[in-house]
């Protein structure tokens, strides 16, 4: 889960506490070597994990859709065999496990089976889905776990409302899995926010020709839902059961001022809470 | 320095991205992936192959000797290969010795960047048996990549 970047970025968060919103600006001396503490101590922490390429993680997370697709058409295939006849069972058993060791057939390759996960009908591609946001569920939940135990002076979770649990994810989760902040977090104070991601990391260098746009949107769409899972995680972990959150992902227009990315549309995350 | 034409071959002697540029002051004309080129690539394919064949029995020692470029009486050949069998041929006139440099930016920054991160985009362009040995027709058409490989190379095609 650590890049190569964070050298970078825990520079960049030493600068932090001026930003984020501590009620305690005119804070006296010791507070301050306190916190500067902390922040050694979140250093030490940060460059003791081990370091992966941020390219392996970001091409294995994205490779979860193919995978659950893949699952999906291997699971599909066996309970069609097993309801087919139950006569010689014990037999196909037999030959079906002869397979699986002697030579076990290759998936096809990941770009096919992202279309024919966007041609599957409409059960298969929601039981796909399905899979992908228990995969980023299980990601999210265990997430918070690293930052707790990172000693993060930006995080006091003992008085944590429901808002400064949703500024954790964008900053402290999204940073950690994506390398980025969200760029933009909207709520009404009751329980509903959106959170903007103008340049979602993973599909960033996603493209199909230049005719099939619709299409390509269609297509990257399972990849959002690992980030759903995610934030439904963060969010079970913190104690909102998963059946009282709600999280859908959809594409929004990039703003004006911001750069152009690689990938025409930004990504919304609409997270609603049942207070 | 104007470059004429760019080329990608896939490691099943296919070509699988074209280029061609007909007009020096404009950067867009020219050909994309055109079928009128299948014959030239054909051509210069076997030309590139025969020298490397040449060149690796003509090397002195068993470390590889690759060509990295011929001369020709009108033009240039630069050829980068990878040893994914990859091979990026770039026509050009005489004016500069080598583009090797460009070519290795192109595989590094473009290829693997909107090609091979691209898990929408197939990596291996034949998809059976019967597409290999030079016998397929799949090409690059991912609008990321040929947007980049454009404002790449366009500044260089008439300096």
């Amino acid at each position: 889960m650590k890049t190569k970047d964070d050298s970078n970025q825990s520079v960049k968060r030493m600068d932090r506490p001026n930003v984020a919103s501590n009620p305690s600006t005119a804070a006296g001396t010791q507070e301050m070597t306190e916190q500067q503490k902390l922040q050694q101590q979140l250093q030490i922490f940060q460059n003791s994990l081990p370091k992966v390429s941020q390219t392996v993680y970001m091409m294995l997370l994205n490779e979860c859709v193919p995978l659950s697709m893949a699952v999906e058409r291997k699971h599909g295939d066996c309970t069609s065999k097993l309801d087919g006849n139950g006569d010689d069972e014990v037999s196909q058993t037999g030959e079906q496990l002869q397979k699986i060791h002697v030579s076990p057939p290759l998936d096809p390759p990941s770009h096919q089976l992202c279309r024919e996960l966007y041609e599957a009908d409409e059960e298969k591609h929601n039981r796909v889905l399905d899979r992908l946001r228990n995969i980023g569920f299980e990601i999210g939940n265990k997430i918070t776990e690293l930052l707790v135990f990172s000693n993060n002076p930006n995080l006091q979770f003992k008085d944590m409302d429901l808002l400064s649990v949703m500024k954790f994810i964008c900053r402290d989760v999204w940073r950690q899995m994506f390398n980025k902040q969200i760029d933009n977090l909207k709520t009404n104070h009751r329980g509903t926010f959106y959170l903007f991601d103008y340049d979602y990391q993973p599909i960033q260098s996603f493209a199909l020709d230049s005719e099939s746009s619709e299409k390509e949107l269609q297509m990257v769409k399972p990849f959002l839902e690992i980030a759903v899972g995610v934030i439904k995680g963060v969010l079970a972990s913190i104690g909102h059961a998963p059946e009282d959150v709600i999280c859908l992902a959809s594409y929004v227009d990039r703003p004006e001022e911001k750069p152009r990315a690689s990938f025409t549309k930004g990504v919304s995350f609409h997270v609603q809470v049942a207070m | 320095m104007a470059i004429y034409s760019f080329w990608i071959f896939d490691k099943h002697c296919n070509c699988i991205f074209d280029r061609e540029w007909t007009l020096i002051s404009n950067s867009a004309s020219g050909t994309i992936n055109s079928k009128q080129t299948e014959e030239t690539a054909k051509l210069l394919y076997g030309m590139i192959y025969s020298l490397r064949s040449v060149t690796q029995k003509l090397s002195k020692d068993d470390t590889a000797n690759d060509v990295r470029s011929i001369s020709i009486g009108k033009y240039r050949i630069h050829t980068y290969c990878t040893a994914s069998g990859l091979w990026f041929v770039l026509l050009s006139d005489y004016k500069q010795p080598s583009y090797s440099h460009v070519l290795r930016y192109i595989h590094s920054h473009i290829y693997v960047k909107y090609v091979t991160h691209n898990i929408l985009s197939p990596y291996d362009f034949a998809e059976n048996e019967n597409e290999t040995r030079g016998q397929g027709f799949r090409k690059i058409s991912n609008r990321n990549f040929i947007s980049a490989v454009e404002a790449f190379l366009g500044p260089m095609i008439a300096q």
